[in-house]
């Protein structure tokens, strides 16, 4: 008899386990070894490009520790002649002073002095050109922009060239006296070589309101320049100690930028303002012209010719920002302090605008 | 296999990595991706002296390419599982490396931005975009999704990110203002 037993069914023997897969490695196609090729070159271009970056890292690196020499990549680019030579033009209008240092808008001696840096520093500016409508300012701000071109030229020597708009007078010429060519128009005002420490004295009007103002103090003269009460002969000794260690910096950095002797410098150092073409017979300046002529001189100490191309630092949201300033400053409380400057300050300024 | 002829085979045949066929060495190639992109990311940052010089500047680097392409995985993972599109976080991690050897362009680019002829941010760009597109066809080779849904996994992790230090930054601002008041 059979049995048919179906529910313990006997297990029969068990297959033998499944051997996985070998991995597929199909045979090379002209397609593959093509691709495989390519890699290859790749992978040894990308090698030698490797060791060529960190050799110039490395040099990099060396002449940041030594400064001795730069890593001057210009070598390279050399070697195809650059169509993109330019002249900078960096403005230096109205007041000279200081400045919002937090502020990159603000149009103050550090941006001025970060501007020249930063134009000095790029290849393809040739030539800088201060384009100068100044009466001067502070003395503190006016030769933060000088020490900032002489050290600009001293370190890339690129011609840096002035050029005088309606008025370039005390601080401005200062600037001026750094570069290597001055260009004013013929009617331009300039000159004014000389220092100003001016202060406001309110004793009458304080008097007349009934205001009275006391002051303790460490030392004599500790609040010297007060706007609260008249000038001691003392202070007004000691004010002029300052004014003629200025003024003697003044005349000292123009004789040495018109190579002039400082005695000569000194018979046309009395405060006066000379008229461009007056400027040129007296040697305070090199040429007369216009814009155009300062950029043709620009371009030829450069030596990318006439008619220079020209590049200005012209950041569109820091001239929207400047725009916003100086239309919230009409509303602002600042304005009136800065208009009856009651700080009193050391100034290479003309007061004549 | 070496990663050479890894390589090969993947470029000649994509499939492989999302395929139930998995070619010896292709994991370990994938690393090799991560390596060699970073290293030209690396070297590019370093013409700039964007970052610190010396090995340990590199692994950490390396490290945290690894970490934030392994956290990209796992989230775009998490999405594709969240939208119904089966798929593997560990093949697509191991897809991403092959990606990164796009990066090897910035160095280089890298040469030719230090000479001025391009700024250096039109290489970094372009290098992104063309992982970015690599990365959106690899997705689509490890998860059956479109080129749309691909895109947006990507952009994901990055719209969390910002959403993170956006409302990060509201918190500060209104922490100063009420430090002044």
């Amino acid at each position: 008899m059979e049995e048919n037993n179906n529910s313990n069914p006997v297990p029969g023997p068990q297959p033998a386990p499944a051997v996985s897969p070998a991995p597929a490695q199909p045979a090379a196609g002209p397609g593959q070894a093509g691709t495989g090729l390519w890699l290859k070159v790749i992978a040894v271009l990308y090698v030698i490009s490797l060791f060529a970056a960190t050799t110039v890292i490395y040099k990099a690196e060396e002449a940041k520790k030594s400064k001795e020499k730069k890593m001057d990549m210009s070598k390279f680019s050399s070697l195809v002649k650059s169509k993109k030579d330019a002249v900078a033009v960096i403005p230096l209008y109205g007041v000279i002073t200081q400045g919002n240092s937090s502020r990159s808008w603000d149009k103050g001696s550090q941006q001025v002095a970060r501007r020249i840096k930063l134009m000095a520093d790029k290849k393809e500016v040739k030539a800088i050109l201060l384009d100068i409508n100044s009466p001067g300012g502070s003395v503190g701000a006016v030769q933060e922009i000088y020490t900032a071109i002489l050290r600009a030229k001293r370190e890339t020597k690129k011609p840096f060239i002035a050029r005088f708009g309606e008025v370039s007078a005390s601080g401005g010429y200062y600037v001026a006296s750094a570069c290597d060519l001055i260009v004013a128009q013929p009617g331009t005002i300039t000159g004014s070589i000389g220092v100003i420490f001016s202060v406001s004295n309110f004793d009458g009007l304080m008097k007349k309101v009934g205001m009275k103002n006391e002051a303790i103090k460490s030392g004599k003269f500790k609040d010297i320049g007060s706007p609260m009460r008249d000038m001691t002969p003392e202070e007004r000794k000691l004010l002029q100690t300052l004014i003629d260690d200025s003024y003697a910096q003044f005349v000292t950095a123009v004789s040495e930028g018109r190579k002039m002797q400082t005695d000569k410098v000194k018979l046309l150092a009395d405060g006066r303002i000379y008229t461009g073409r007056q400027a040129l017979e007296n040697g305070l300046i090199d040429k007369v012209g216009d814009l155009q002529d300062a950029l043709d001189a620009a371009g030829d100490l450069g030596k990318i010719g006439r008619n220079p191309r020209v590049i200005s630092e012209n950041d569109p949201l820091e001239n929207f920002m400047s725009l916003i300033d100086s239309k919230l400053g009409l509303f602002g409380s600042g304005a009136m302090p800065e208009a009856l400057e009651l700080t009193p300050r050391l100034e290479y300024r003309w007061y004549g605008r | 296999m070496d990663s050479f002829h890894v390589l090969t085979e993947v470029l000649q045949r994509p499939a492989l990595l999302a395929g139930p066929e998995r070619l010896t060495g292709i994991n370990r190639t994938g690393i090799f991706g991560y390596f060699t992109g970073t290293l030209g990311a690396f070297m590019f940052m370093r013409l700039y002296s964007a970052i610190p010089p010396g090995v340990m500047s590199f692994m950490m680097v390396f490290g945290f390419v690894i970490a934030l392409n392994l956290l990209l995985a796992a989230v775009i993972h998490l999405f594709m599982e969240m939208t119904d599109a089966p798929g593997s976080a560990h093949r697509l991690f191991t897809a991403f490396g092959y990606s990164d050897y796009l990066l090897t362009l910035l160095l280089p680019l890298g040469f030719i931005a230090k000479l001025n002829y391009i700024p250096p941010f039109v290489c970094i760009f372009l290098c992104a975009g063309l992982v970015v597109y690599a990365r959106v066809m690899l997705i689509k080779r490890v998860y059956p999704v479109s080129v749309n849904k691909a895109l947006l996994a990507i952009a994901l992790p990055y719209a969390a990110f910002m959403t993170v230090c956006f409302f990060g930054a509201i918190y500060s601002l209104a922490w100063f203002v009420w430090l002044l008041i």
